[in-house]
């Protein structure tokens, strides 16, 4: 595939929608934070409480963790691990795979039942693959974000800032 | 695989450094990290085991602030080099825009400098991407090698295939810095070019 066709443009309209699913996931579950990450690593959208300074780093290791995992899965002749749990003292991280595209991820701590997540966070994953399915069918949005003037600025703040 | 956010009006590009072991990916990120401006770049992350050698990956994040209103960000990667972690190396390549590829310039390493350039062509392909279309830059690293030792250039592209592929190729010493900036240029702009 081209990896012109490769670029995935998120409008601002299924942005909302995303993360009212995510904050709709953080208080009916009860959690503390909800993630939707691409499977590169990089944070799409997050919804909970407070500021968190090191989500960049967070959706780096957590893609990943997951994309480590699908290599296991590949090993057992398993198609996919769709979800993976972990369990900590203070804090739990439930994750679930959406097509094979992105990745919800829900930080809760002992207050909340891992069985609530899990049922919940199905529910959210059907309705973000739906989200998924149509920002992959609209191409259009590319040509007004990238045009030939924009790669020329970006030429230019790379030669700027990337300089010896 | 780029990701664009029209609402957020931010741009994420991934970037992964990839060659055989011991060819100085790691060294790469560690001298970004440490003349590029405070305000550009995050905190290094690196997954190494206790000799120091990577374990996962290292990862960096800049950012490049603005560019016509929107916030553009590069990760930068390193997959780790090791031959026995082929498969994790397949899981820190998913969904990356661009590969440097760092060839050790020691006329000894030149069998695993192409073991490990067919291994990448494989996981790319595997990506269902078109690896002839997938923007890389080579970087050879280490020439301040001694003589005796050093692969003389024309011999590095003639094995590594570069005139065919019409790659980028930058000459470094990433120890000292030398190369790594017009290498990181280099990626970005092909990147860039095919987003």
């Amino acid at each position: 595939m081209d990896p012109q066709l490769t670029s995935i443009i998120v409008p601002s309209e299924e942005i909302a929608k995303i993360e009212e699913c995510l904050a709709r996931l953080v208080e009916d579950t009860g959690s503390d934070y909800a993630l939707l990450l691409d499977k590169s690593g990089q944070v799409i959208s997050s919804k909970g409480d407070g500021d968190r300074q090191d989500i960049t780093a967070l959706g780096a290791l957590i893609a990943g963790v997951f994309a480590s995992s699908r290599e296991v899965a590949k090993l057992l002749r398993e198609r996919d691990f769709r979800a993976s749990f972990q369990q900590g003292v203070r804090e739990n991280i439930f994750i679930a795979l959406i097509e094979e595209q992105w990745i919800l991820c829900i930080i809760f701590n002992k207050g909340t039942h891992i069985g609530l997540v899990k049922v919940l966070t199905k529910k959210a994953t059907d309705e973000l693959a739906a989200v998924l399915e149509r920002v992959r069918q609209q191409h259009k949005a590319r040509d007004e974000v990238l045009g030939s003037a924009f790669r020329t600025s970006m030429e230019d703040t790379i030669d700027l800032l990337f300089r010896d | 695989m780029a990701l664009i956010n029209v609402a957020a009006r931010e741009i994420h590009c991934k970037i992964v450094y990839y060659g055989p072991g011991m060819c100085g990916k790691t060294t790469n990120l560690q001298y970004i990290h440490s003349q590029v401006p405070k305000e550009v770049k995050g905190d290094l992350l690196s997954i190494a085991t206790e000799t120091e050698r990577t374990l996962f990956f290292d990862f960096l994040p800049l950012d490049l602030g603005k560019v016509r209103g929107f916030q553009t960000r590069f990760h930068l990667y390193t997959v780790p080099g090791q031959v026995l972690y082929e498969r994790t190396r397949v899981a820190v390549l998913n969904g990356a825009d661009g590969v440097v590829f760092v060839a050790d310039s020691h006329k000894g390493k030149m069998q695993e400098n192409i073991n490990s350039l067919r291994e990448l062509a494989q996981n790319i392909t595997r990506q269902n991407k078109r690896f002839a279309d997938f923007p890389i830059v080579l970087q050879y690293n280490k020439r301040d090698l001694p003589p005796d030792v050093l692969a003389p250039v024309a011999m590095m592209d003639h094995f590594l295939g570069v005139n065919k592929m019409n790659w980028p190729r930058i000459e470094a010493i990433a120890t000292k810095g030398v190369g790594v900036f017009e290498t990181l240029r280099a990626i970005s702009r092909v990147v860039i070019s095919k987003l």
